[in-house]
C-alpha cells in the first residue's frame, strides 16, 4: 500500500512520491539560479525529496541512514549564503594572469609572494570559507569527497525507480559547480583543490562503474564520471559556459536517459538497432566531452604536459570502452514484438544525446576556440583507442612474470580495479574515522560542562571573580 | 517611596508563592494561588516589553520572582532544581556586581555611571583597581544573558519549569541582563582604556558562549535542553551585538519580544519531542496528532535557530553584519559556526519530529487545546514580526 501524507484536519492525501518530485523539480529549477541562496535552497529541496521517499519506504529505516548525507551539501551552501549576505562587497582587484589548463592548477602555488590588498583584508579568511563551502557542497555531490563517495553503489528510496535516483545527484553537483562558478573560483587554492579531488574522483568512478557486473549501477558511476568531468572543465576554465553546460548535458544528461531505459525493461538494449545507437551516443557524447577537457590540458604553459595528460586519458578510455562494450543486445522477451511508444521516445533520446556533443564544440570554435593540431589529436586518441576492437586472450606465457601468478589464479583486471577502489575508499573512511573520534573527543568536556551541580557553577563563578580580579593585578 | 511600591509589592508576592507551595491549596486559597501566579508573571511580561532603564536592584528583583516562581512547588524535583542553581549562581553574580560597582564608584569618585567615565579618563587610579571593578560589575548581565558557560540555568528552567513559566522567565532574566550590560557600558566610548577592556572581556565572553553553546547543542540530547541551549546562543548574539557597538534600546525591545514568543513556541512543543534517538522510529503523538500546531512548533524553533525565512534570521544576520562592518573576523567565525550547528541542531529536530510514517492509529486523547493554542499564538506572533520587518523592503520594492 502506497504511503501517503496526511495533513490534518485538511485530509488532503497525496503520494509521498509525488511530493518528493515536486521537491526535486523545485530543487533543479533553483539550481539553475546564479544566487547562493536559492542554490542552497535548491539542494535543501533535492535532500528533502530523498527524506520524504526514505521515510515512506518499506526499509525506511536503512533509507534515511542512507540519504542522510545530502543535508551536508545544503548545510555548506547555507553558508556560503549566509556570508554572502554577511560580508561587504570586496574591493574590486585585478585577477592575477592565469595560463588556462589543468597542469597550471597542479603547479605549486606561489606561497612566497607579498599579500595582495585584497589578502590583507581582515575578513579575507571568511571570503575563502564561502568559496570553500560552495566548492564542498559541489564536490560532495559529486562524490568527490570521501564522505559521499560510496553512494552511487547504492539504489535510492523509491520502489520502482529507486536504481535511477542516485544518478541525479551528481547532476545537482554539476549544477552548483557551473552555475555558482563565480562564488567560488576566486578563492585562494580553489581551483588546485577542486582539480585534484575532481580528477582523483574521476579515476575512481570509471573504475568502480568497470568493476560493477550490472549495467545499471555501471551506468550510475558513468553518470557521476561524466559530471566530474564536465566540473573539470568549469574548474580549469577550459571552456565558455554554454559549451560546458552543454557537453555535461549530453555526456551526462545521456546516461540518466539510458539508465531510465535500462531500468524500464533494459528498452535501450532490446534490439540491435537501439543498442547499437545507444553506444554510439554514449561514446560521442563522452568523447566530446573529454575531448576538449584533454585538449585544454597537453599544451597548457607552451609545453607537452603528458603526465597530466596520461591521468586524465587512462579513465577517459576506460569510460569510452564501457560506453561501447557494456551495451549488449538484450533478447527480447516476446515472440512477436509490439509497438512501443517508449521505444521511440528512447531512440529520440539516444539521436538527442549524439548530436548534443557536437554541436557544442561546434559552437565553441563558432566563438573562436582554436587547438594547436597536436593537442587536438592527442586529445581524441583515448576515445579513438576504445574504437580499436578487443585482442584475443593471450596465452599465460606472454604475461609479465608479476601478474602471472595471480592471473594463474584467476585474478582478472576487473578484480585488481575493485581492490584499487576500495584500497582508496578504506584508507578515506579511516582517516575521517579518524577525524570524527578527535572531534568527539575534544567535544566531549561541553558534555559534561552541563551537567555539574548546583555547588559547582557556584565554585565556577567565583574561580571567574577571582580571575577577574587577579588578572589585572598581574598585568 | 513610591518608586519603592511595585518592588515591595512584588517582594511580597514572591513570598506569599512560596508560602502558598507549603499550603494545601483549596477553594478559595487555590484560586488566590492561581492568580498570583498569574499576576506575577506581569512585571516579568513588563520587564520583557520595557527593558530601558534596567537596574541592578530591578534585575536583582526579577531574579527574586523567579526563583520564587520555580521554588513555590517542593515537590517538583526538577523545578526546585532549578530555582536553586539559580538562586545560588545568581546571588552570587549580583553581589560580585554589586562589589565591582563599589569599587568603579571609589574608583572615580561618583555612582553615577554617566560621570565615571570621564573621571576614570584622567587616569588618576591603577589599572588594577578600575580594571577589576569593570570586569565584576559586568558579571551579573553576563551570567543573566546566559551566554556558556553560565547557560545551564536556560536549560535547566526550559528542561524543569512548566511550560507557561520558563519562557518568560527566561526571557525576562536575558532581557535584564541585556539591559544591565547596555546601561553599565553607556558611554563608555568617552574613556578608552575602560571601552578597550570592556570590548575585549565582551568579545571574549561572546566567542566562549557561541562556540561552546554550538558544542552543547550538537551533543544535547533533551529537546527542553536544547532550545536552552538555543536561548543561550540568543544571549550571545546580542553580546556580539554589543562588541560590535550596535546595541541600543530599539534592538533589545525587538530581541525580547522574539525570545518571549520563539521560547513560548519552542518550549511548548519541546514538551512533545523525542529524546534523540531513532529517526525512523514513531512520530510524537503531537505530529500524529495535529501536525500543523507541530509544524507551527517548529516554526518558532527555527526562528530561535535563525533559520531563513524567519524573524529570527534577521538578528542572526544583523548580528553577522555588525561584526562585518567592524572588522571582528575571529568572532564572526564563531558567530557562523554557531549558526550552522543550531541550523543542522533544529532542522534534525524537524525530521525526528516527523520521523516516518507509522500504521498506528493516532492517539485518542488530543493534546489539550490551550497547548496548542499556545503554538499558534507563538507562530502567530512570529509571522507577525516577519511581517513587520519585510513590509518596509516590499514597499520599498513597490516604490
Amino acid at each position: 500500500m502506497a504511503r501517503t501524507l496526511r495533513l490534518s484536519p485538511i485530509r488532503l492525501r497525496v503520494p509521498a512520491a509525488a511530493w518528493g518530485l515536486a521537491c526535486v523539480a523545485a530543487g533543479f529549477a533553483l539550481l539553475a539560479s546564479a544566487q547562493v541562496w536559492r542554490a542552497a535552497l535548491g539542494v535543501e529541496l533535492v535532500a528533502m525529496a530523498f527524506w520524504l521517499w526514505a521515510r515512506s519506504a518499506v526499509d525506511a529505516r536503512e533509507q534515511m541512514a542512507r540519504w542522510g548525507w545530502l543535508r551536508r551539501p545544503a548545510m555548506a551552501l547555507w553558508l556560503a549564503a549566509a556570508l554572502s549576505a554577511a560580508l561587504p562587497a570586496p574591493a574590486p582587484v585585478t585577477p592575477p594572469a592565469r595560463v588556462p589548463g589543468l597542469a597550471t592548477a597542479l603547479d605549486v602555488p606561489e606561497l612566497s609572494r607579498p599579500a595582495t590588498p585584497a589578502e590583507r583584508d581582515p575578513l579575507a579568511p571568511l571570503r575563502a570559507l564561502q568559496a570553500l563551502a560552495v566548492l564542498w557542497a559541489g564536490l560532495e555531490l559529486l562524490g568527490a569527497v570521501p564522505a559521499s563517495r560510496p553512494y552511487p553503489d547504492v539504489t535510492g528510496p523509491l520502489p520502482h525507480a529507486g536504481p535511477w535516483l542516485p544518478a541525479v545527484i551528481p547532476a545537482a553537483g554539476f549544477l552548483v559547480l557551473w552555475r555558482q562558478a563565480g562564488a567560488w573560483t576566486g578563492g585562494p587554492l580553489m581551483r588546485e583543490l577542486a582539480v585534484v579531488l575532481l580528477a582523483l574522483a574521476a579515476a575512481l568512478a570509471v573504475l568502480r562503474a568497470y568493476t560493477r557486473r550490472s549495467w545499471t549501477a555501471s551506468l550510475r558511476w558513468l553518470a557521476a564520471f561524466d559530471s566530474a568531468l564536465a566540473a573539470l572543465l568549469v574548474a580549469i576554465d577550459a571552456a565558455s559556459t554554454e559549451v560546458a553546460f552543454l557537453l555535461w548535458f549530453a555526456a551526462a544528461g545521456g546516461r540518466l536517459m539510458a539508465l531510465a531505459a535500462e531500468v524500464r525493461g533494459a528498452s535501450g538494449r532490446r534490439g540491435p538497432d537501439i543498442a547499437r545507437l545507444w553506444r554510439v551516443a554514449g561514446w560521442t557524447a563522452s568523447a566530446c566531452l573529454s575531448w576538449m577537457l584533454l585538449a585544454h590540458v597537453v599544451p597548457a604553459g607552451g609545453r607537452l604536459r603528458l603526465f597530466e595528460y596520461a591521468a586524465l586519458a587512462a579513465p577517459v578510455y576506460l569510460a569510452a570502452a564501457l560506453s561501447l562494450r557494456r551495451v549488449v543486445e538484450a533478447p527480447d522477451r516476446r515472440a512477436l514484438s509490439r509497438t512501443d511508444p517508449s521505444r521511440v521516445v528512447g531512440m529520440l533520446a539516444a539521436l538527442l544525446t549524439t548530436a548534443v556533443g557536437p554541436v557544442a564544440l561546434a559552437l565553441a570554435f563558432g566563438a573562436g576556440y582554436r587547438v594547436g593540431w597536436t593537442a587536438a589529436i592527442l586529445a581524441a586518441v583515448p576515445a579513438l583507442l576504445a574504437l580499436v576492437p578487443r585482442p584475443a586472450a593471450g596465452a599465460e606465457s606472454e604475461l609479465p612474470p608479476l601478474l602471472r601468478g595471480p592471473v594463474a589464479a584467476g585474478a582478472t583486471a576487473r578484480d585488481f580495479a575493485l581492490s584499487v577502489f576500495r584500497l582508496v575508499v578504506t584508507f578515506e573512511r579511516q582517516l575521517a574515522a579518524a577525524l570524527r573520534a578527535l572531534l568527539r573527543g575534544l567535544g566531549a568536556p561541553a558534555r559534561d560542562l552541563h551537567t555539574g551541580d548546583a555547588q559547582e557553577y557556584l565554585l565556577f563563578l567565583v574561580g571567574l571573580s577571582v580571575l577577574a580580579l587577579l588578572l589585572p593585578l598581574l598585568r | 517611596m513610591t518608586p519603592a511600591l511595585p518592588y515591595v509589592t512584588l517582594a511580597l508576592s514572591g513570598a506569599l508563592l512560596l508560602r502558598m507551595g507549603q499550603l494545601r491549596r483549596e477553594g478559595a486559597l487555590a484560586l488566590g494561588a492561581a492568580a498570583l501566579s498569574w499576576l506575577a508573571l506581569a512585571p516579568l511580561a513588563l520587564w520583557v516589553a520595557l527593558p530601558e532603564g534596567t537596574t541592578l536592584a530591578r534585575a536583582a528583583l526579577a531574579s527574586a520572582l523567579a526563583v520564587a516562581l520555580l521554588a513555590r512547588d517542593r515537590e517538583d524535583v526538577r523545578q526546585s532544581e532549578a530555582a536553586l542553581k539559580l538562586a545560588w549562581v545568581l546571588g552570587a553574580a549580583f553581589a560580585l556586581t554589586w562589589a565591582g560597582g563599589s569599587l568603579l564608584a571609589l574608583a572615580a569618585g561618583t555612582g553615577v555611571t554617566a560621570e565615571q567615565w570621564p573621571a576614570l579618563a584622567l587616569q588618576l587610579d591603577p589599572y588594577a583597581l578600575w580594571g577589576a571593578a569593570l570586569s565584576l560589575t559586568l558579571l551579573a548581565g553576563l551570567v543573566l544573558l546566559g551566554g556558556a558557560p553560565f547557560h545551564f540555568w536556560l536549560a535547566d528552567v526550559l528542561h524543569g519549569a512548566h511550560a507557561w513559566l520558563a519562557p518568560l522567565v527566561v526571557a525576562a532574566l536575558q532581557t535584564a541582563g541585556a539591559a544591565l550590560l547596555l546601561r553599565r557600558l553607556d558611554g563608555v566610548a568617552g574613556f578608552p582604556a575602560g571601552a578597550a577592556l570592556a570590548g575585549g572581556l565582551l568579545t571574549m565572553s561572546a566567542a566562549i558562549a557561541l562556540v561552546a553553546g554550538a558544542a552543547t547543542l550538537a551533543t544535547q540530547r533533551r529537546p527542553e535542553r536544547r532550545v536552552g541551549t538555543l536561548a543561550s546562543l540568543q544571549g550571545a548574539l546580542l553580546l556580539c551585538a554589543l562588541v560590535a557597538g550596535r546595541a541600543d534600546a530599539a534592538l533589545l525591545a525587538s530581541w525580547g519580544a522574539h525570545m518571549a514568543l520563539a521560547l513560548t513556541g519552542a518550549g511548548a512543543l519541546a514538551r512533545f519531542l523525542t529524546v534523540s534517538g531513532d529517526a525512523a522510529g514513531a512520530p510524537p503523538a503531537l505530529f500524529r496528532r495535529h501536525p500543523i500546531s507541530g509544524a507551527l512548533g517548529l516554526y518558532a524553533l527555527f526562528s530561535l535557530a535563525g533559520v531563513p525565512g524567519t524573524p529570527g534570521m534577521s538578528l542572526w544576520l544583523d548580528a553577522a553584519r555588525a561584526l562585518a562592518a567592524t572588522r571582528h573576523p575571529g568572532l564572526l567565525a564563531a558567530l557562523v559556526f554557531a549558526w550552522i550547528v543550531a541550523f543542522t541542531a533544529v532542522v534534525d529536530e524537524a525530521r525526528r519530529a516527523f520521523a516516518a510514517p507509522t500504521e498506528l492509529a493516532a492517539p485518542e486523547r488530543a493534546v489539550p487545546w490551550a497547548t496548542r493554542a499556545a503554538l499558534w499564538c507563538a507562530a502567530a506572533g512570529l509571522a507577525a514580526m516577519l511581517a513587520a520587518a519585510a513590509l518596509p523592503a516590499g514597499l520599498a520594492l513597490l516604490r
